[in-house]
């Protein structure tokens, strides 16, 4: 055996897997030079906070396997927080970065008796608390309750500032992502998700684990709450805080691939830009949509798109007989 | 020798069913201890408690002279008491190597020395090598088997506790399996074995203990317990007309 094999072999795969996100990265930095009108930037932001929250989630969800319906706190918690810091002077970075902190501890709070449960009494926890937030929002004088809270904008709109802000985040969300599924961290996640009792017993702490899992997803989820409020400059509770955003953020990763890297990514952009045409069509029809898509993925496709192409992959090499293995 | 584990009157109730009762014994240092006694005998509550699984409704444990009672699985593990589970319990969704490196970056905090050994050293003691790449899931039974006591193993324990790591394998494969015990344990890693199988114990162990109905039934060298009359009388019965 050549002994130098496996390790040009490692390095020119690690290439291969770092050369095409960073284009991608390149190609949509490129976007707003091209002047291609202000509906398609809007498009391409609300997709990309999409890709920061479903890539969050995935985090929690995918790789620790705890599947929380109840996102849309850290979502919401995040675009008040970032608006109310921008209202009182604070720059939009410092902002963000607050709604992070905001969620991560918010998480906590959330997580430490919740966690204590497991499987579906978990989710259905994430359920409870989520209504109870967006109840007390919608009630709360201070943020103006249900009829919402707007930024006071100092200066003119700039439009690609924000396509920016929303892009830097949602490639640090897929940094962090790639970064937490290949440390120590990520297999204490997987491990946690595959058997928290087998887990246990190699010395991982299932509790911390999963509390760490869903204070960084959370962070991440608040700041793409905060990108999304810094361009709409108006938050109300019924729309950041809304169920069917909770629904929407464990809906992207599912249709996408779970507990995969890209797969979060795709079920976002296919998400975002589906949901914009089919909400201009069918105001309604587009949840029924959703609910079927789920239902065939869980039956026949679990693996989400990203499995899906995979496998189609696979196939057509089989039959071409490109790349075979022998 | 002085004790690396010392149990003193430990008890164990499942609402109202004792499993466990005024269980006291000590394993040596660098010793392989057997225990051993019919289905339903406590055995593997006991290794239970001492891993941290499940905790125990009175008495002691002291480890390495601490008293650990009442600890976590994790935190034990961290300490250095690491268990094999009967039934094997392998992360499906990962490879058998990575199923192995839970146990290397997470177990015996203090054997640090041992840290530098690869996930693949510790397959290659099991024989599953050649199979490192593969996920977990696709294993068969008694590969299974392998990896739970590999990645047991990786998570570098002072005392080892294992349930019935020989259950479901041939006879070959079981000796194999003995042999590494026989080798960890001249390593200076203490093993408490339990198992089911009387001559797998009887031809490794230096001490054995029996136990029936949650109860310590005998304790001694294997010769001696196995011509202990109740010994025989709780695996075979009574003779007639005795």
């Amino acid at each position: 055996m050549n002994q130098n094999a496996p390790s040009s072999r490692h390095s020119i795969s690690k290439l291969a897997t770092s050369a095409p996100p960073l284009i991608l990265l390149a190609i949509l930095a490129l976007i707003p030079l091209a002047e291609p009108g202000p509906n398609t930037i809007r498009l391409l932001f609300v997709s990309l906070v999409w890709v920061t929250a479903s890539v969050a989630w995935n985090i929690l969800g995918g790789f620790a396997g705890q599947v929380s319906f109840g996102f849309a706190v850290f979502f919401g918690l995040g675009a008040y927080t970032t608006a109310i810091s921008l209202n009182a002077g604070l720059d939009r970075l410092s902002s963000l970065g607050l709604a992070a902190i905001v969620g991560a501890i918010t998480s906590l709070l959330i997580g430490m008796p919740t966690f204590r449960l497991r499987g579906p009494y978990f989710a259905i926890a994430t359920i409870g608390v989520s209504e109870a937030v967006r109840v007390v929002m919608t009630n709360l004088a201070v943020t103006g309750g249900a009829s919402g809270y707007r930024i006071t904008e100092k200066g003119a709109f700039n439009q690609h500032l924000h396509f920016y802000m929303a892009l830097g985040l949602a490639a640090a969300a897929v940094a962090i992502s790639m970064r937490i599924r290949y440390s120590k961290f990520g297999l204490a996640l997987i491990a946690v998700r595959e058997d928290e009792d087998a887990a246990s017993d190699l010395g991982v702490n299932p509790f911390a684990t999963k509390l760490l899992g869903h204070a960084v997803a959370a962070a991440l989820t608040a700041a793409a709450g905060g990108v999304y409020a810094g361009y709409a400059a108006f938050v109300h509770p019924n729309g950041v805080f809304g169920f069917d955003i909770s629904v929407a953020i464990l809906l992207m990763p599912t249709i996408g691939g779970i507990g995969t890297i890209w797969g979060p990514v795709i079920g976002a952009v296919v998400y975002g830009l589906v949901q914009e045409e089919l909400i201009a069509s069918f105001p309604q029809f587009h949840l029924l949509l959703y609910g079927g898509l789920l239902i065939l993925i869980i039956l026949f496709e679990p693996g989400g798109v990203l499995g899906l192409l995979k496998k189609s992959f696979r196939l057509l090499r089989a039959r071409t007989g490109i790349g075979v293995h022998t | 020798m002085a004790s690396i584990l010392k149990l003193d009157r430990l008890s164990k109730n499942f609402a109202g069913l004792a499993a466990l009762k005024d269980v006291s014994f000590e394993v040596e240092e660098a010793g392989l201890f057997g225990l051993i006694g019919p289905n339903g005998a406590g055995k593997t509550t006991l290794l239970s408690i001492i891993a941290g699984s499940i905790q125990p409704t009175s008495g002691s444990i002291v480890f390495q002279g601490h008293e650990i009672s009442g600890a976590k699985s994790y935190h034990a593990v961290r300490v250095g008491i690491a268990r094999t589970h009967q039934i094997p319990k392998p992360f499906r969704g990962l490879s058998v190597l990575e199923n192995v490196e839970v146990g290397l970056r997470f177990g015996h905090s203090k054997r640090s020395a041992d840290k530098t050994k690869s996930g693949m050293e510790f397959l290659e003691r099991v024989g599953l090598a050649p199979l490192s790449l593969m996920p977990a899931s696709t294993l068969s039974v008694g590969d299974m088997k392998r990896l739970e006591l590999a990645r047991t193993l990786a998570a570098r324990p002072s005392l080892l506790l294992c349930d019935e790591v020989c259950s479901g394998l041939t006879e070959t494969e079981a000796a194999s399996i003995l042999e590494l015990l026989c080798d960890i344990r001249r390593a200076g890693t203490s093993i408490l074995y339990v198992e089911h199988n009387l001559r797998a114990i009887m031809s490794v162990c230096d001490r054995v203990i029996v136990m029936n109905s949650g109860q310590k039934l005998a304790e001694g060298p294997p010769e001696a317990v196995q011509n202990n009359p109740s010994v025989i009388e709780a695996y075979i019965g009574k003779r007639a007309g005795a």
